[in-house]
Parts: C-alpha cells; structure tokens; sequence
C-alpha cells in the first residue's frame, strides 16, 4: 500500500535489564525526507534505529517501515531498507566487489540487476578505484563508502545511516556527506550523528533524543527558534578607542576600556539577557550578548560604542545555533554520566510530552547558555570564581558553591564570565 | 542462490582467503601421516591392511585442533567485529544464518576428511602393497561424516555463546576433549548407570564401531542428534540478542 509514512515508531520502549534505553519514542519521517537522528553517546539513537532494522525487538510500542510493522515481517521490512551501522562493520578479507556481489546475492539480486546498479553505486560513492581491493586494506574513509554502496546495492526507498561519519578526518566528512545529499535526493533518510554541522547541511529536518525520550521534533528552523533567543556577537578594540568621537576630542575619554568596563555597558543596555566575555587575542574584547528572539540589539549596542568612543571591530547577529539548542537539550545526560546534580527533573510528562516536553525542558535549560566547555569548567573554577567576585568588586553574591549552582539562573553565568575574564 | 548457501559460500571462501585453512590442512594431513605411519610403531608394525587407527587418529585431530580453529570464530568474532548486525540486518533469517555458517564449515571439514582418502587409495590402488577390505573404509568414513557434522555444530553453538574467540576455542575444545575420552572413564567408575552415561555419550566408542565396517542407526542418530540440538540452540543463542 503506498504511503507518505515510511518510518513510523509509535511507543517505543526498550529495556536492558533495569535500564531503560528507549522511553516511548515517537516519530514519523515521511517520503523523501532526510531527517537528521541527533543524541549524545547512549541517548538511544543506535537502539531505535536496530529496532527499526529488525535486529533487536523493542520492549513496547510498535514501529513500522513502508507500512510494514517491523514485528510482524523482519524480512518485507529489510528488503525495504538500506542499513549502514555505526563504524561500517564489514568482512576485511573480501574484496570491495565481492562484497557489494554478496551483499546482491543476499538480496536475491540477479546478476544483471546487480552489475546495472554497481555502475551508479561506484559513481555515487567513489569506489572506482578499489573495487579490487581487499576491504580491510581501506581507509576508514572507503569503508563507510563501502558501507554506503552495500545499502544502495538494491535500491531501497528507505536509508537508516547510523553515525556514517564517526572517525572520519574532515575531508572523508566531507565527502560522506556530499553522498548523502547526492543519495537523499531520491530517498527517504533517517542519518543519525553527533555532528551537528553535517545535520545542518544535509537535513531539513530533525529529531533530537535525550535518555531514551525525543526532546525536539521538526525542522531545523523550529529547533533552532526553540531557545527563544538570538545571539550578538561583538568585538572591541583593546588598545585603542575611536579618535574622531566627541568623546574622545573632548578628552573625557582618553584610556582604552576595560573587558570588566564593556561587560558592564554592555549588560547594562535594555534588552540584554545575558553577557558572556570570548576568548580572544590581546587586541580584542570579545562578548557573545543574548537577546529576545524578536528584538534587535545592534542598533543600542552601536549607539553605546559611539558615545563611548570605543574602537567597534565587530558586530554581529545570529539565531542561535542548533548545537547550542542540542546542548541545552541534551545536558542532562552529560551531567549525569559525571555524576553532577540534573538541570531539571525527570518527571514522566516530560516523557509522555516528546518535543512538547522538549521545549519546556530546553526553555529553562536555554538560560545558561554558556558552551561545553564552560560548562566543564564551572566546577574547576569555583575557587576563581569567588576570587573574582572579590576583585569585581565585591558585586557577585555568588557563594562559590557550583556544584548546587546549576540550576542555570543567568547571574551564574554572569559569575562564570566574570571569573573567566579576570582569569585572562 | 539461497540465503543459506550464499552464506555458506561465504563462510568456505573467508576459510581459503586466509592462510588459516591451508595451514591447518597441511599440518593436520602431516600429522596424521606421522601418527599413522609411526606412532607405537604404526601401520607397519600390525602387519595387516587395516585403517581402523585412521579413524581414531583423524576424530582426534579433528576435534583438539581443527575444529576449534574452524568454529571458534564463526558467531563470535562476526558479533565482536559488528559484522553480525549487518548480516543479520540483510533480508535473511536467523536460522538461514546459523545453517549457513555451520554449511560453510563443515564443507572445509569434509574436504579434510576427503583428502585422507589419499592414504588408502594411494597405497591400495596405486602401489599395491596388498588387498584392501574396502567396507570398513567406507564405513569409517561414513561414521566420520557423521561425527564432524556434531562436532562443527557443537562448535557453532559454543561460539555462538560468546564474543571471544580464544573462550570458544577452548570451550570447543575442552568439550570435545571430553567427550572423546569419556568412554576411558568408563571402567574407572563402579556405578553402572554412570558407566552406562560415559559409554553413551563417547565418540571414540561410537567411531571403533563405524572403523570395524559397523554401521548403526543408534550411532548414526546419536551424531545427528548433536548436530541438530546444537544447531536449534545456536539459532536460540542468536535470537536472544533480540530480547537481551
């Protein structure tokens, strides 16, 4: 019967022993789609799509392939997929084309099919020069093309890639990519990766999976628009200030500003959620602001550069981008697998709820916004950080104690940025 | 092709497209012709043209080097390197997998045994050295067709408990061990039931019969019936990853 819905997991749940891998995972893709499958390590992104593979069987909830219900007829569902698992297990000790004829032969492909497709698998996925090779003589780069091939040899509407890219150096990224979006031009898609950037290039849309549970679906727009905040960036010359403002010919400002100085204007400006020094040269400051999606900054931030008589080397405005929304959505399992307390609780309607859920959870963890590694480095710098505080001024009430501090409230952060920019 | 001979093709083409299969031929004919020929004074010294020692020689070798080596990887290694998840994801069933492995195995077996034939062809057919009963021959190798098809699926069905091949290669071996010396134990034991057990289950008891140009139904099903519970088994151990 033929449907829009190719992939269609309904409930999905799977349990290892106590641990709950899957937590009623929902979501359709639908003809001719390439949806991007995001998660951390152990998120359940690998777990969903062997279920949907058939090869493991999902504890509850039901899934099915072009209509078939992955259960009820493993093999009707195979046939219609092509599957490329994590690191492209293949056999080393046959060659590329022996591989790819074995492959056919499994899928009762005739000769004459098969060496018609071969000749748009080798075109599409660059394996004309070692099909003749032994497969365990070839670059990571060639497995995964290999990979790739042994899922297109029958020409299947659906395509289940899971981290088709992992270990791969950034030109063999690169290239896998460009296949995918050579080969998702025709086909339905469902890429699961880490890399967000190859997301973003060959996906319109995606699904984000945090603990077992979908946190975020839909398009990439959406999901970026989630965090309710767009992202200033600007930079400030360090060493020297505007010559030709007022300020500067009345000589009411004459000494090149402070990071400390142009963190406090700037988080003084209306509108400016939150304010966060970058790492820079020593010519440079350097501010990531936050704002409220559906205002503007630039032109308050431009006014104060001029009445200050600041030197403004760059401005610049940017949605916020999907990796900053995946973190913030899927922090939590970072947290956890270091044992630090959980940004929110994990009540079952977060569960239950799927991407409604998802973007409660991302709405209060989108506040602290701060990137990974700062993150990491909260509770390094706890000590620094009432350092700081005191030469700030004495200004930060914080009391030092990140580790019951991640509650994400934007002082923190402040904190954190301060702490950091004395560092410097 | 089916599913299952395509796999099975695969499995006796991965044994030829590395050494391993060559090497261990080799060596195992030369050890046999050794043992043949020399061990407690061989062939030669029992003045007499009979291959009964071929058939006890050869199941030994068999079961302590050859087929260990053959099997231990065979579900294990393909589960360890990820290679079973993308066989298994292939339009192919669990039971074609399992079959189709244990058929590409136990061909090479086979082929082993087959080129011990050499021995008594050669030396009955070709040099003449004296007038051959060619029943107990055929029989013996009737007998080890039989017992290299429990022995390779015993085998499939340790490796298909584990993800380490050197665990499946003594696992195989240990149980093989055993069960070819159990008929040894047999007059060490005054209980007559366990005596009874030890008989049942020996091979070498089961090979003499076939080596003496005996073939028997009960000896023929006992050798079937290994194969086949291990096969289901191994098809089970394969199904559990599913609910694991």
């Amino acid at each position: 019967m033929a449907t829009d819905v190719m992939i269609e997991a309904k409930g999905l749940s799977k349990l290892y022993g106590p641990f709950r891998a899957l937590d009623k995972v929902s979501f359709q893709v639908k003809r001719g789609e390439v949806v991007g499958f995001l998660g951390p390590n152990g998120a359940g992104k690998s777990t969903t799509m062997r279920i949907l593979t058939c090869f493991i069987s999902a504890t509850g909830g039901t899934a099915k392939v072009h209509g078939v219900d992955v259960f009820d007829d493993p093999l009707e569902v195979r046939r219609k997929i092509g599957y490329l698992p994590q690191r492209a297990p293949l056999y080393g000790e046959m060659t590329v084309w022996d591989y790819l004829q074995f492959t056919s032969d499994m899928r009762g492909l005739d000769p004459s099919t098969f060496k018609s497709r071969m000749k748009r698998i080798v075109e599409v996925c660059g394996l004309a020069k070692v099909l003749g090779k032994d497969i365990r003589q070839l670059s990571h780069g060639y497995r995964q093309r290999v990979g790739l091939g042994q899922a297109l040899v029958h020409d299947p509407p659906i395509l289940i890639l899971d981290e088709p890219t992992s270990d791969l150096d950034p030109n063999e990224k690169a290239e896998v990519i460009r296949y995918i979006q050579e080969i998702g031009k025709d086909r339905t898609v469902l890429l699961s990766t880490h890399n967000l950037a190859e997301v973003e290039a060959a996906c319109a849309r995606a699904i984000i999976v945090s603990k077992g549970r979908v946190v975020a679906d839909g398009p990439l727009s959406d999901i970026r628009a989630k965090s309710g905040t767009v992202r200033y960036l600007v930079t400030i010359h360090e060493q020297k200030l505007y010559e030709g403002s007022e300020a500067y010919r009345a000589g009411s400002t004459r000494r090149p500003p402070s990071s400390d100085e142009v963190s406090e204007a700037l988080g003084a400006l209306p509108g400016v959620q939150r304010v966060r020094e970058l790492p820079t040269d020593d010519k440079a400051h350097a501010f990531e602001l936050s704002g409220a999606l559906g205002g503007d900054l630039r032109e308050a931030i431009f006014q104060l550069v001029v009445q200050k008589g600041w030197l403004l080397l760059e401005m610049r405005r940017e949605s916020q981008t999907l990796e900053d929304v995946f973190k913030a959505l899927t922090r939590g399992d970072e947290r956890a697998d270091r044992g630090r307390p959980l940004l929110a609780e994990d009540d079952d309607a977060a569960a239950v709820g799927g991407a409604a859920a998802g973007a409660a959870a991302l709405a209060s963890a989108a506040d602290e916004d701060e990137d990974e590694d700062e993150d990491e480095d909260e509770d390094e710098a706890d000590e620094g950080d009432d350092d700081a505080a005191e030469e700030n001024g004495g200004d930060d009430e914080s009391d030092g104690d990140d580790e019951n501090d991640d509650d994400g409230d934007d002082d923190d952060a402040d904190d954190d940025a301060k702490g950091k920019k004395d560092g410097r | 092709m089916s599913a299952t001979l395509t796999i099975a093709k695969r499995e006796l083409r991965a044994n030829f497209d590395s050494p391993v299969a060559y090497v261990v031929i080799c060596l195992s004919l030369i050890a046999l012709g050794f043992t043949f020929f020399y061990y407690e004074g061989g062939f030669w010294q029992a003045n007499r043209a009979s291959f009964e020692m071929l058939f006890v020689y050869l199941p030994r070798g068999l079961s302590w080097v050859v087929i260990p080596v053959l099997t231990m990887r065979l579900i294990a290694e393909e589960r360890r390197a990820g290679t079973l998840e993308m066989l298994i994801t292939l339009p192919v069933k669990d039971h074609q997998v399992v079959l189709g492995k244990f058929l590409g195995t136990w061909a090479v077996v086979l082929g082993l045994i087959a080129s011990t034939l050499l021995f008594p062809v050669l030396m009955f057919k070709f040099w003449h050295l004296g007038t051959l009963d060619w029943g107990p021959i055929f029989a013996g190798y009737i007998g080890l067709v039989f017992y290299s098809a429990a022995a390779v699926s015993l085998g499939l069905l340790v490796s298909s408990l584990t993800e380490s091949q050197i665990i499946a290669f003594f696992v195989t071996w240990l149980l093989l061990l055993a069960l070819h010396i159990s008929g040894m134990f047999m007059n060490r034991v005054d209980d007559p039931s366990l005596q009874q057990i030890l008989a049942f289950i020996s091979f070498d008891a089961r090979l003499v019969s076939f080596s003496r140009g005996l073939v028997t139904t009960r000896d023929l099903l006992y050798f079937a019936s290994i194969a086949a519970m291990s096969l289901m088994a191994s098809f089970r151990a394969l199904e559990r990853r599913k609910w694991s």
